[in-house]
């Protein structure tokens, strides 16, 4: 089977978030960019079938802006991913926008061949998810997200694989070609091993192209904002523990209004 | 007239989603006074499902009355929707925070060619320009977005608006055709649907109130005070890293960095120090209550109430001034 995961870099979740200078974006100087974590359950997940089906290649591609591309890429080459493409959208100016970064990664699939195609369901800077169905359309195929457990059925080839939807745990069949966000896969995410990251670093990386022509319509960040710091908590004094109850549900109920 | 927006209702068991219905008042609050609301469901049950609309006083509903559509992917109904929005003439459309509505508006910016964001906390519309506002880096920062082109299509966030108000109404059916569903669309079969457990899935991603116990409970045998105070609060239950490392509870109820992020009304964390990987899960919280042993414990610097203390002790007294207050 030909798998493709998607994966995009973000800041390392330690990254103390500041104001970028346009007020648009964070300050992405100093940063370190990181795989995002429901990307690193779409490797794992891939890598999972990759063991599970004989004969099977995983490809990796990234859109954004490059160098932060290759760091990444290297990542899922050192975890075992075969192949590894950049779309670099560092002259484009659309990495802000995830329907850009799902148009990159169609064009791309154009030339690469895929059975499935594999993503995190929303990465944790943008908190979007909205690469895995916007890719779905562009290719014509069915899309699925939330999904936390993924299968291969060989001898029907079908892919099952369950999905958290509005009413509980769904659980569907489907056929190849299909574009899935993954939320877990069946393992833990595993850690590359140390000769596998070194011997990644002078892994080839293929570079795709951007699409050509305009990718309106869009939505544009205006402003980039930082909550005020939290003052921290107002202790709640008691000398009985049932006071200290009352106390906390009189606050609840009458102050902050959220008791049900 | 500005043309009509049109408002999502995913439809499970013959009733729109809760989440869905939310979307109604921000609807309303885009579209101006005498512009109208209109609602959009799809299915075999798609007619009853449609009088949910109408309890609210969104009055003219559009009904793709399809069983194909009762357990489709996001794709199909994609389709429907988009079917739907052109013939009604509608530029701008609002699902609730659902899984689907999330994934809706992926598959509308390319089928419909609309502008779209999801995870929206507020929606203004100032002469035609819609500009949006979403949490995001879990919650450590928020961005305004502005959706350009003639046709927008945003989801907004569980919880972040008031829940619609009862206006009961007339109710007009217009159905709308689902048209060609292409075969490649169709092909995926939903099997089997489990109900959520409390602490997993949606049932804490999507809670108004969750309360979540970490490391300060020392074992398995104890979890259940959090779940107790909980159940008296109608909550969802979640845990940190800690406990669902340690096996106590399965790794869906973690909340933080790897497992689920939460944004309820209302966050409990009872023996949780604040470790960053399960703030960043939490922090966008309205508002958090701490109960921690350790005054020094990070948890306390993001809480906005904190209580000191033994938690064996201030749980169970909690659990009973709920069920007291609440009249249970």
């Amino acid at each position: 089977m030909e798998i493709v995961v998607c994966v995009k870099p973000i800041p390392e979740a330690e990254t103390r978030l500041r104001v970028g200078a346009d007020g648009t974006t964070f300050d992405a100087e100093g940063v370190k960019f990181v795989l995002a974590g429901y990307d690193e359950s779409a490797v794992e997940q891939a890598l999972l079938l990759k063991e599970a089906i004989p004969g099977s290649r995983v490809h990796v591609i990234s859109a954004g802006p490059s160098p932060r591309t290759d760091e990444v890429l290297r990542a899922s080459v050192a975890l075992g991913c075969d192949l590894a493409t950049c779309v670099d959208l560092s002259s484009a100016n659309s990495a802000a926008d995830p329907i850009a970064i799902a148009r990159a990664l169609a064009s791309a699939l154009a030339t690469v061949p895929h059975d499935l195609v594999l993503c995190g369901k929303q990465a944790g800077d943008d908190e979007a998810g909205l690469v895995a169905p916007a890719l779905g359309e562009l290719l014509g195929v069915p899309d699925f997200g939330y999904v936390v457990d993924l299968r291969w059925d060989a001898a029907r080839k079908l892919l099952k694989f369950q999905r958290w939807g509005e009413s509980g745990l769904e659980l569907w069949e489907a056929p190849t070609p299909c574009v899935i966000g993954l939320q877990q896969a069946w393992n833990d995410p595993r850690t590359a091993k140390l000769p596998a990251i070194l011997k990644s670093r002078k892994a080839p990386i293929a570079r795709a192209a951007p699409p050509a022509g305009p990718t309106s319509p869009s939505s544009r960040p205006e402003r980039f904002e930082l909550p005020p710091p939290r003052l921290g908590a107002r202790l709640i004094e008691y000398k009985t523990p049932q006071e200290a109850a009352e106390k906390l549900v009189k606050l609840l109920r009458e102050e902050a209004k959220v008791f049900p | 007239m500005t043309p009509p927006v049109l408002v999502f209702g995913e439809v499970h068991e013959g009733r729109v989603a809760s989440a869905s219905l939310e979307a109604i008042a921000v609807a309303r609050e885009l579209a101006g006074p005498s512009d109208p609301v209109i609602g959009f469901v799809a299915g075999s049950r798609g007619e009853a499902a449609a009088a949910d609309f109408a309890r609210f006083g969104v009055g003219r509903v559009l009904v793709a009355e399809d069983p194909r559509l009762d357990a489709a992917p996001v794709g199909a109904i994609a389709h429907a929707v988009t079917a739907a929005a052109r013939s009604s003439g509608s530029s701008l459309l609002v699902a609730g925070g659902t899984t689907f509505g999330r994934e809706l508006v992926g598959r509308l910016a390319v089928r419909w060619e609309a502008a779209v964001a999801t995870g929206v906390t507020e929606a203004t519309r100032v002469d035609g320009t819609l500009r949006v506002r979403r949490a995001i880096f879990g919650g450590r920062a928020s961005e305004t977005r502005r959706l350009e082109g003639e046709r927008s299509a945003i989801a907004i966030r569980p919880h972040a608006f008031p829940p619609p108000v009862e206006r009961p109404g007339a109710l007009a059916i217009e159905r709308v055709a689902t048209g060609d569903l292409p075969a490649s669309l169709m092909a995926p079969h939903r099997t089997e649907v489990k109900a959520p457990d409390r602490g997993a899935g949606p049932g804490l991603t999507d809670a108004a109130i969750v309360v979540s116990g970490g490391r300060g409970l020392r074992g398995p045998s104890e979890f259940h005070l959090v779940e107790d105070l909980a159940a008296s609060l109608d909550a969802a239950v979640g845990a940190s890293r800690a406990v669902t490392d340690a096996g106590w509870r399965p790794a869906s109820f973690q909340v933080g960095q790897t497992g689920k992020a939460v944004s309820p009304q209302l966050y409990i964390a009872v023996g949780i120090s604040g470790a960053i990987q399960h703030l960043v899960g939490m922090v966008s919280s309205r508002v958090i209550v701490a109960i921690n042993s350790d005054a020094g414990a990070p948890i306390f610097k993001v809480a906005d109430y904190g209580i000191v203390g033994d938690l064996f002790e201030i749980v169970p007294a909690l659990t009973a001034e709920v069920r007291r207050a609440r009249g249970r």
